[in-house]
């Protein structure tokens, strides 16, 4: 007797339960209106901190500010602080949201549930990272007319084609990585000290508010593994010096392998959590 | 007949049980000892960029710019200054701010609330965990910074410390009022973390307020706590101060006394709407 299962699974039946947990996603978002308060706030407010001790370094009239000219071609500390500081608030935002989504359910007891509906399960983190990538798309675009109007900084000069490249290579390397540390943060449970790590790692190493070559050489290897490392100094580079294509090729080469690379990462972090959590039976467990 | 009473409340039960409060409190803090590591971590991870942003504005070691605000050339020691007093404020907004609001999440509020005691002994317990711990977490992070940046001080320690305990009284009187405010509230971890944030910026943790720009500037201004920045350092460092220092340590005084009172008043007038109410337990 064969055994025949009334699902069938299509691409469009796949895409319907994408859809279904990233509406679900949005509506809890929009559940708590501090939220998006916060949307607002954080982008003028967090780089502020940054700005006005470079403003400090920078002397009255800004008159000490040759050493950085001569760091970064650049005397728009302004615009070179908000950048680093953007991208690593969007690091910040993707492991708090994605890195908590599986732990997140499995606190509310709905994992164990959602693991038994007949989808493929990856489909449980990708559906709600569409929507995180979705709030920080608007986080990034509050971020950047914010600036623009209160400080007349203009984020999006020099080649708008480069720069949505660039945006493109960033979110598929952020969203592996953060697939990558939902899983462990499902399998460690202690979810709080693990951002705090990771997070820590990328604001020290990744030049978020200064170069990279005032750092020690040791440094500086760590750095060089990091995509957002990267992604940071070819934005910088094509935002404030209005650099070509040619001139952040080495740049947009390493973010191509941490494009392919980290999701697939992710993919075989989420693949082995999931069959560890079915052999031992702990994914209800917190 | 006269009704006897078997508690006899006195100065030192009454210690007793802020002793008994603060000691629960630390036993919570060792109970998570990662946490407890990363409170380390954490602000000499915050501080790397502003050390790494210094040396990218420096010429022949040396920040000229920072100086002419500042009337030192002690950038490190002037922001791990201001990193531990930070971490005081953040301890107010967060451990203070939350303590309550926790109790009540963990289901113990109500059960404490029925103690025989004074419930402002309940905070006051609270400020003295908070206070030992956030001290013994700046002193580790000190000896970090010293190894990492190179910290030192050239001043006086002891005056220093001495215009830290108005500044600290009035910051943790301000604290009963703000636990008492997310009691209310409930959900507040925007408001909290925003303030948090803002109070440790407008107050010169990184900087100093002179290079706010004019819309701002009145609000650090006005902020207490700017006043035991700037004394502390320029005890410390002898960097340049807002006001002598004399009337700096005369503000706080007088916001230590206000603080104080309206802390305790506000937490009073919650305490007695809450009971009226009966939402103490609800969360």
């Amino acid at each position: 007797m064969s055994h025949q299962s009334l699902i069938r699974h299509s691409w469009r039946s796949e895409l319907r339960v994408l859809a279904a947990i990233a509406h679900k996603e949005w509506t809890l978002f929009r559940r708590y209106p501090s939220w998006m308060a916060a949307f607002v706030i954080w982008p003028v407010l967090f780089p502020l901190g940054y700005v006005f001790v470079g403003r400090t370094l920078g002397g009255p009239n800004g008159a000490d500010t040759a050493t950085f000219q001569q760091l970064t071609g650049t005397s728009d500390y302004l615009s070179y602080i908000v950048i680093g500081s953007t991208l690593y608030m969007w690091l910040n935002m993707t492991l708090w949201d994605v890195g908590f989504q599986l732990r997140a359910e499995q606190m509310r007891g709905t994992l164990e549930s959602n693991w038994l509906c007949p989808i493929p399960r990856i489909s449980i983190l990708l559906g709600s990272t569409i929507t995180k990538l979705g709030t920080a798309l608007i986080f990034l675009l509050i971020t950047v007319v914010e600036f623009w109007v209160v400080f007349g900084v203009r984020l999006w000069q020099g080649d708008v084609r480069l720069l949505l490249l660039l945006l493109l290579l960033a979110i598929a390397s952020i969203y592996g990585i953060a697939m990558a540390f939902a899983s462990l943060v499902l399998r460690f449970k202690e979810a709080n000290a693990m951002v705090f790590m990771v997070r820590g790692l990328f604001l020290v190493f990744c030049g978020i508010t200064y170069p990279i070559a005032v750092m020690p050489g040791w440094m500086r290897t760590i750095s060089a593994v990091l995509p957002l490392t990267y992604a940071i100094h070819a934005i910088r580079a094509v935002t404030l010096s209005q650099a070509t294509f040619t001139q952040i090729w080495p740049d947009i080469q390493w973010l191509l392998v941490f494009a392919v690379v980290l999701p697939i990462l992710g993919y075989v972090a989420f693949a082995v959590t999931e069959r560890r959590a079915r052999r031992s039976g702990t994914l209800g467990q917190y | 007949m006269v009704q006897g009473h078997l508690l006899q409340p006195s100065w030192q039960s009454h210690l007793r049980a802020i002793l008994a409060i603060a000691r629960k409190d630390w036993l919570h803090f060792k109970r998570y000892p990662l946490n407890a590591l990363f409170r380390i971590i954490q602000p000499i991870m915050w501080i790397t960029p502003i050390y790494f942003l210094g040396k990218s504005f420096a010429t022949g070691g040396t920040n000229a710019g920072f100086a002419s605000y500042a009337g030192t050339n002690d950038y490190m020691s002037f922001i791990l200054i201001g990193t531990i007093l930070s971490s005081y404020i953040s301890s107010v907004f967060w451990g203070m701010g939350f303590s309550l609001k926790e109790d009540m999440d963990s289901g113990v509020l109500e059960s404490n609330w029925l103690l025989p005691l004074p419930r402002v002994l309940f905070l006051i317990g609270q400020t003295v965990a908070s206070i030992t711990i956030t001290t013994i977490n700046g002193l580790l992070v000190l000896v970090l910074g010293w190894l990492l940046f190179g910290f030192q001080i050239h001043g006086n320690i002891l005056p220093a410390v001495l215009v830290m305990v108005p500044m600290l009284i009035a910051l943790y009187g301000f604290g009963f009022a703000f636990a008492g405010l997310v009691l209310l509230l409930k959900e507040a971890n925007t408001l909290v973390d925003v303030s948090d944030f803002v109070v440790s910026m407008l107050s010169g943790s990184r900087f100093p307020v002179q290079v706010l720009p004019r819309l701002l500037l009145p609000l650090a201004l006005a902020l207490p706590l700017t006043y035991g920045y700037d004394a502390v350092r320029g005890l410390l460092i002898g960097s340049h101060t807002l006001l002598p220092i004399g009337i700096e340590v005369g503000i706080l005084l007088v916001a230590m006394v206000l603080m104080t009172l309206l802390g305790s008043a506000v937490f009073r007038r919650i305490e007695r709407r809450s009971r009226r109410l009966g939402t103490i337990g609800m969360h």
